[in-house]
């Protein structure tokens, strides 16, 4: 019985994301303002940048404070392999998947073997050291970063002069591909052994669950996909600087969205970012224009009222709701 | 004819349709998207920026008696007397909204110029966005040299670069030294972003150039919550003129902890930014006495072209503070493209261009103490000729070029 409703709640989550996606796409054929196309960009990028988060944060708990570590690395390796070597963006973001994943390996292997708190310390403290030298490494543009002048339209060179399109398109794909993996991921062994390590480890090895090895999986591919989320930004904004794309402040932007919408859950991450870009976006271009800060306001007193009232995520007033109908 | 029914209505109908036309021929008005931080760290910078740019809308839609374009006129007469309205956006310092920001502005707000941003690294992506859409950029305050040099064709910067800067400082050195002052070495201290990496760079080349030592060239973490490393490093080198390239909060800690660790410089000579906010003499300017800091702008100016002191009035009244290096810098942009538009007699980007190419304002129609303001191909003023200042007696007195000074230089500094 339980396994009947089981497959019925997947394939449920998987119309859902078919019809949300397929009414994504059509959006553009109504909306044609540049500025509101640039939000729906954004909230796309940090839907799949949060929902690559989650996977090492949310489902195998390990909450890491410094994925912009693996955003910048992503950003980096195609700004660099496209302006000193001529290598197109579109291999150039597989390469900073790929390199971003080996980090995270290498640097998996000594912090995932921290507990807790000292992980999540760990992980910002590497990503400061990251962003450090970049800030010094002349040969990277240093502080002056990366301009890629966008010369013509080119989808080889993924640049685009005026149209919002093709980056809108590659951004629903890019959202729904993490979508897809943390869906399918969620049901596999692995998706079973990172819930089991999150809630308690030593209870998950005593059962046989290799969690130093799932932790270094989920590690991988988490980065492996924030690395593509990066390399699309620099493509999209076509200049990197290590404060654009490495400070502190993007590893927080990074999960928020899972935080807020709902932790470890599958549609979490999405929520939370259809909330909070355009909230951020149009709070700053309408109210932001003043000087006074209240933009700031707004969006800071909006995410305490959220986590005083929701501490489980937004998520959790549709779960509610479902058991009030239950009863 | 006779006068029907039909005719009486289709007269009213005709005049009522052609009233709107009229009224609006009268309120026409010219859009300027002004980019700045206006919340964040950088806040203030961009809240004073407000305040200057609302002094130069001020003196441009109005009737005033300056020598300054436009300012005997109320609005542009170029466009039958339209008046100059100004829309403000907030790019958080974050070159990715600067980029979002300006694209809304050109496409929503129809805005036919855009000036700003303080931040060099904003400039880069929100001079991308109006090359694009080509809508001209005037870089009122950035001082990135690397910026004009990217082949844009709708750039344009009035001010001097952070190169113009650091030559102006190393003309003073020769100047001293003809005089019989002893200067050998130099110690750079600079903070890690495109500001203090392009001082730098420029300053390092001139002393090598023209054959000054640099004895330390240290480069900190900006917003760093310590520079005790850092200033003992300066402390052990001891060279003839210390050269800071910081922005307000660390270089009020430089000299907090110069002072904790008795280091007394012989010389500063900084390349303005927090040397120029009036936040650091608040705090520390009892420590100050004789730095020295290159600038764009000086009050001192005010005895020689009295306008200048009244706009300042003007902008005080506003702001309650003084121009600075940047507010000044600020105000003038927004002069430079009203005028430009003026000449134009258009609001399409590339009339405005070409308008701002064959740009040529005398230096006394400015407030500032540049010879004239004219763009090279890159869209460069070359004849923005900086000034350096004196902070003597708790105000700042002007000390170099020769034609803008009006004191001698204390040198050394007390």
């Amino acid at each position: 019985m339980h396994d009947v409703t089981h497959a019925i709640r997947r394939r449920r989550d998987l119309i859902v994301a078919a019809v949300l996606v397929a009414l994504a796409a059509c959006v553009p054929l109504f909306v044609k303002d540049v500025y509101v196309q640039n939000i729906m960009v954004l909230t796309l990028m940090y839907a799949g940048l949060s929902q690559s988060w989650n996977i090492l944060g949310g489902y195998c708990g390990q909450i890491s404070l410094g994925h912009a570590l693996y955003f910048g690395l992503g950003a980096y390796v195609t700004a660099i392999l496209l302006t000193k070597f001529g290598v197109l963006p579109w291999f150039g973001m597989l390469a900073g998947g790929l390199i971003s994943a080996l980090i995270a390996l290498a640097l998996g292997y000594p912090t995932f073997r921290l507990g807790g708190h000292y992980f999540a310390i760990a992980t910002i403290v590497i990503a400061e050291i990251a962003y450090l030298l970049f800030l010094n490494w002349d040969w990277a543009g240093a502080a002056l970063g990366i301009d890629m002048m966008v010369r013509e339209d080119s989808w080889l060179k993924f640049q685009f002069l005026r149209s919002k399109l093709p980056y809108f398109y590659f951004a629903l794909f890019f959202a729904l591909a993490a979508w897809l993996v943390t869906w399918w991921l969620e049901n596999s062994k692995w998706g079973y052994w990172w819930r089991a390590v999150k809630d308690n480890p030593d209870a998950a090895e005593s059962l046989g669950v290799v969690v130093f090895k799932s932790k270094m999986g989920a590690g991988a591919i988490s980065a492996f996909l924030t690395a593509i989320g990066g390399a699309f930004y620099a493509m999209f904004v076509s200049y990197i600087d290590p404060d654009a794309v490495m400070s502190f402040q993007f590893s927080l932007l990074i999960a928020l969205p899972a935080v807020v919408g709902g932790i470890g859950t599958l549609w979490g991450p999405v929520l939370g970012a259809a909330i909070l870009i355009p909230l951020t976006e149009l709070t700053r271009s309408f109210i932001g224009g003043s000087g006074r800060g209240v933009d700031l306001i707004v969006y800071g007193g909006l995410i305490m009222l959220i986590s005083l009232t929701r501490p489980d995520g937004l998520l959790g007033l549709f779960s509610r709701r479902k058991k009030e109908v239950a009863r | 004819m006779t006068i029907t029914r039909r005719t009486v209505l289709l007269g009213a109908t005709a005049s009522a349709a052609l009233l709107p036309i009229a009224a609006r021929a009268d309120t026409k008005e010219v859009v300027i998207g002004v980019l700045y931080p206006l919340s964040g760290s950088s806040a203030q910078i961009g809240v004073d920026a407000k305040h200057a740019f609302e002094t130069a809308q001020d003196i441009i839609n109005n009737k005033y008696d300056f020598d300054l374009p436009l300012a005997r006129d109320a609005g542009l007469p170029g466009l039958g007397g339209a008046k100059i309205r100004l829309v403000f956006a907030d790019h958080q310092a974050d070159p990715q909204k600067g980029r979002a920001e300006a694209e809304r502005l050109i496409t929503q707000e129809k805005v036919c110029a855009i000036v700003g941003t303080y931040q060099s690294a904003v400039a880069v992506t929100v001079s991308q966005v109006c090359e694009r859409y080509q809508i001209p950029f005037i870089s009122a305050d950035n001082s990135s040299p690397s910026l004009h040099r990217r082949g844009l064709k709708f750039y344009f910067r009035a001010a001097p670069h952070d190169e113009m800067f650091s030559k102006a400082m190393f003309d003073f050195f020769d100047a001293l030294k003809k005089k019989g002052q002893k200067i050998e070495t130099l110690a750079l201290f600079h903070e890690d972003t495109i500001f203090g990496t392009d001082s730098a760079n420029a300053q390092l080349k001139l002393a090598k150039d023209r054959g000054y030592k640099v004895v330390a060239d240290i480069k900190y973490r900006a917003n760093s919550p310590s520079l005790t490393a850092e200033v003992q490093q300066l402390k052990a080198a001891n060279a003839d003129v210390l050269m800071p390239s910081s922005y307000t909060t660390d270089a009020i800690l430089l000299v907090k902890t110069m002072a904790e660790l008795g280091y007394k410089p012989k010389n500063i000579v900084a390349q303005d930014a927090g040397f120029s906010e009036k936040a650091l003499y608040d705090a520390v300017g009892d420590k100050l006495e004789g730095v020295i800091s290159r600038g764009s702008f000086s009050l001192d100016l005010a005895q020689k072209r009295p306008m200048v002191g009244k706009i300042n009035e003007m902008y005080k009244k506003n702001s309650g503070k003084d121009f600075n290096d940047y507010s000044s810098r600020q105000f003038m942009g927004l002069i430079v493209i009203a005028e430009a538009i003026n000449r134009a007699k258009s609001t399409d980007g590339d009339k405005i261009r070409q308008a701002l190419v064959a740009t040529n304002i005398p230096g006394d129609h400015t407030i500032m103490p540049w010879k004239d303001i004219k763009f090279d191909a890159q869209g460069q003023n070359d004849d923005a000729d900086p000034v350096l200042l004196q902070y003597v007696g708790k105000k700042f007195v002007t000390i170099a070029p020769p034609q803008a000074a009006v004191a001698e230089a204390i040198w050394p500094m007390k």
